[in-house]
């Protein structure tokens, strides 16, 4: 581990995710906390991620109605609702993962994620504080 | 019998645990109350009453609409985001106190003081008319169950499960105590359920305890809370959060760099891409000797106006290689010299970095070490950094006193696995071996000077090279063109130091690099060496085993200490100054060079002595200088396939290329490659020197 991201604090932390979103195919980042799920950071286009946004997907509707009341008295905040979603549906779903895992094995540990889909991928390192998501476009196979 | 006796133990294991745990709960939760009365109060005034068809209503309303509660909070975030939603919220969830007093916790203290939140305070007990009453209502309850359940429970303490869940555990475990008997086998269900949620979270909790980390229990809601700006920024400038960004985007980058896509499916197209890619690519050479350029190494912050110093390949972990910076004239306050371990799978961040307070002129993992990475630096200094460490040095030589005064161009590890030495040469002629638990002191130190006949003793080392075989015996490149022979020991006819009786001389100018045969086959080729130099020209010579060179000496015969000098075996005129050579690590005729004119090329002299087989020059970066910005200063092969070389220069990037299979690669490695380039050194003795100059 170098110190070279740490060097300058925040700039540091933008550039790394700046530059991780300029690469090929990177259309979001989102690192939420691992034990809240609370959104730390985001970059890159969130709402492009969630294509049917009316009709929530049945699982996390549940909690994710919990969640989207909140930011309905902000009138502005219908971006930071759409992240708060997908912070939601991520967090849950590393969750189960994380379960299943534990399940299997309690010394174990889940190293990484990467849910591959027809139209995206999502790359997930769950970390024992952090969450990071990135988002891509994969390649039209 | 073995094995149900190691259940049981298990089993007291676990529940020696749960006693644990449960203490340890326990003095939490006599800690917690204390902050939770206030909120209790607030929620109290609503009357519960001890019905149990009443708390089923209540349970229901609760799990299926959670949303009043955050409703009502979202109606008072516009108003300022500032803390107050934690207050909200932390009282409005008063039925999972705990997990509060895990999450929410410290920012109760914050917000009771904070002199903006009356009005928050009076909203509550409104938002937590759903929530609240189960626990008075439970509270009543409670009591009864106590002599089944005060033993062998744990308090009711969960950090929120599934809503349901978290009933179940709130109607359950707080009735634990008070509970009428009616009600109790309706209660040993739920119980049973329970028990296996609870020990669920033990589990969890213990890792919780043991790691001193947070982790999610794998049932837990998400958690509909909002940080505050500065929480936010408290985390995110934590060093634990940027560690943590630093590994995860490295990660990510390779995951993303990953160029073959597992699941394509031929069944479906068929695409030509590889024509597309042939063409397309950065390629040099033809067919079997191809040479195809297949990554470039460049940071942004880090590479930025800097030159390459030299380049040197992982021993263990052949995707790893390193390379040396010299520094940026334009950034005062970033360190002078840097060493970036790139990785082939991650093009535009380093690996790791580190670095020094001078520019670094060269660097090299320890063969012996894989996490050890030496360096020599314009000050002097020998520098040692760890890969487990960060990026400044762990180890470094001090800058006066013993060791050396001048820049140290040259480095190397000699020795065997349990005995080893860092050698060091710096400009003046100084050379010094140390140890790499100890870089205080030099553990030998010498001083070359030029052999006797010479009008000066100056020796000015540009460059140093140890056989494979021996490491008492280095060559020495000097500025004045000459190579020296030197030992480090006193030996039979030779003192330590430069060897006056032989030395190499060919060169015009100063020799940029020497690199001896690494001769891994059925033939002895460890006497060959490749030198490079300034005059446009590199050379190969035959080098006389150190032992015999009193023996064979012919020159001048009978005069003591008469210098016989040696001339190249053959001579590679070029059309630029050429900056380094190298053998291939696998082909016994293969080597590769590259010259001021930005240019890399493959010889492969079993083949042809008189042109490079194949010549590449990097691609340039789109953003970089166009003039004078090609020169290459360093080559360096991969040593443990031989197929893959990297190259850098004066525009601090560096490019790996690949050469095809009949320039590296050990698949198809024939002896009779080791037996011609044999037999083409004999030929040229016999016949005398070909072509050269000298």
């Amino acid at each position: 581990m170098s110190e070279s991201a740490l060097g300058a604090g925040p700039d540091a932390l933008e550039e790394t995710l700046g530059r991780l979103s300029k690469k090929p195919g990177v259309t979001a980042a989102l690192i939420l906390d691992r034990a809240t799920g609370a959104i730390l950071k985001t970059s890159g286009q969130i709402d492009s991620i969630r294509k049917n946004k009316p009709s929530a997907a049945p699982l996390p509707a549940q909690t994710a109605g919990s969640l989207t009341g909140e930011p309905d008295g902000d009138d502005g905040a219908s971006q930071d609702q759409g992240a708060d979603e997908l912070a939601a549906m991520i967090w849950n779903f590393v969750a189960t993962a994380g379960s299943l895992v534990e399940d299997l094995d309690t010394e174990d540990e889940l190293k990484l994620l990467r849910l591959r889909t027809k139209k995206q991928e999502l790359v997930i390192v769950p970390d024992a504080k952090y969450l990071l998501i990135v988002v891509h476009d994969t390649p039209p196979a | 019998m073995e094995q149900r006796r190691g259940e049981i133990l298990a089993k007291k294991a676990k529940l020696a645990e749960l006693k644990r745990q449960r203490e340890l709960r326990a003095s939490q939760a006599s800690g917690r109350t204390s902050a939770s009365p206030s909120e209790l109060s607030l929620s109290s005034p609503t009357p519960g009453r001890p019905n149990r068809s009443e708390i089923e209503d209540l349970i229901n309303s609760l799990v299926r609409e959670p949303r009043p509660i955050s409703v009502s909070t979202g109606i008072q975030s516009p108003g300022g985001r500032g803390s107050r939603p934690n207050s909200v919220l932390s009282a409005g969830d008063i039925s999972t106190i705990d997990y509060h007093s895990e999450f929410a916790g410290p920012s109760h203290g914050q917000a009771h003081p904070a002199p903006s939140q009356p009005q928050v305070y009076s909203t509550v007990p409104l938002t937590t008319v759903y929530e609240c009453p189960p626990s008075p209502v439970k509270e009543v309850f409670s009591y009864s169950k106590g002599v089944q359940t005060t033993d062998d429970w744990p308090p009711p303490r969960r950090s929120r499960a599934t809503s349901d869940s978290d009933l179940e555990d709130a109607v359950t475990s707080t009735p634990g105590k008070r509970m009428s008997r009616r009600e109790r086998d309706r209660e040993e269900e739920l119980r049973e359920k329970l028990r296996k949620e609870i020990e669920e979270e033990l589990r969890a909790t213990k890792e919780l305890v043991t790691d001193g980390v947070l982790k999610p229990t794998p049932a837990t809601n998400f958690l509909a809370r909002t940080l505050t700006a500065e929480e936010t920024k408290a985390m995110i400038q934590s060093e634990e959060f940027m560690d943590f960004v630093d590994r995860s985007t490295k990660v990510i980058e390779k995951a993303l760099d990953q160029e073959y896509d597992i699941l394509t499916d031929y069944t479906l197209q068929a695409h030509d891409v590889d024509d597309e890619d042939e063409a397309n690519g950065n390629v040099g050479g033809k067919g079997r000797r191809k040479v195809k350029e297949v990554a470039q190494f460049y940071d942004e912050r880090w590479s930025k106006k800097r030159m390459v110093s030299s380049i040197d390949f992982s021993p263990k972990f052949n995707e790893l290689l390193l390379a040396s910076y010299t520094k940026n004239p334009t950034a005062p306050h970033d360190p002078d010299g840097i060493v970036q371990v790139w990785n082939m799978h991650l093009h535009d961040r380093p690996e790791f970095v580190f670095h020094a307070q001078s520019d670094i002129l060269t660097a090299k993992f320890s063969p012996f070490h894989p996490n050890l990475i030496i360096g020599g630096a314009y000050s002097g200094q020998v520098l040692l950094w760890d890969t487990r460490a960060r990026s400044a040095p762990v180890q470094k030589t001090p800058l006066t006193g013993s060791g050396h005064t001048h820049p140290v161009y040259c480095i190397d590890i000699v020795g065997t696995q349990n005995a080893n030495n860092i050698i060091s040469c710096s400009t003046d002629g100084a050379v010094c071996g140390w140890t790499v638990d100890m870089l205080s002191q030099p553990q030998e130190t010498m001083s070359l000077t030029m052999p006797l006949p010479s009008k000066y003793e100056d020796l000015s080392p540009t460059c140093m090279a140890f056989p494979q075989a021996d490491p008492t015996f280095f060559l020495v490149g000097s500025e004045e063109g000459t190579i020296f022979p030197c030992h480090r020991y006193d030996r039979a006819g030779a003192k330590a130091g430069v060897d006056a009786r032989v030395s190499y001389k060919g060169h015009a100018a100063p020799v940029m690099s020497v690199d001896f045969h690494p001769s891994r086959g059925p033939v002895d080729l460890g006497d060959l060496v490749l030198s490079s130099s300034l005059d446009w020209s590199v050379k190969l010579w035959k080098v006389r085993a150190p032992a015999a060179t009193s023996a064979i000496a012919p020159g001048l015969l009978g005069l003591p200490g008469a210098e016989s000098q040696v001339t190249p075996l053959l001579d590679f005129v070029r059309e630029d100054v050429v900056y380094d050579a190298a053998w291939s690590p696998v082909k016994p005729g293969v080597f590769s060079l590259v010259d001021g004119a930005g240019w890399l090329e493959l010889w492969d002299i079993t083949v042809e002595t008189e042109e490079p087989v194949a010549r590449i020059s990097p691609s340039p970066r789109k953003d970089g200088r166009t003039m004078l910005s090609k020169s290459l200063n360093k080559i360096a092969w991969e040593p443990l396939e031989g197929k893959r070389l990297a190259t850098g220069g004066i525009d601090g990037t560096v490019t790996m290329f690949e050469v095809g299979p009949d320039l590296g690669g050990k698949e198809n490695l024939k002896n009779e490659e080791w037996t011609s380039v044999k037999k083409l050194v004999n030929r040229i003795e016999a016949v005398g020197v070909n072509g050269a100059t000298a």
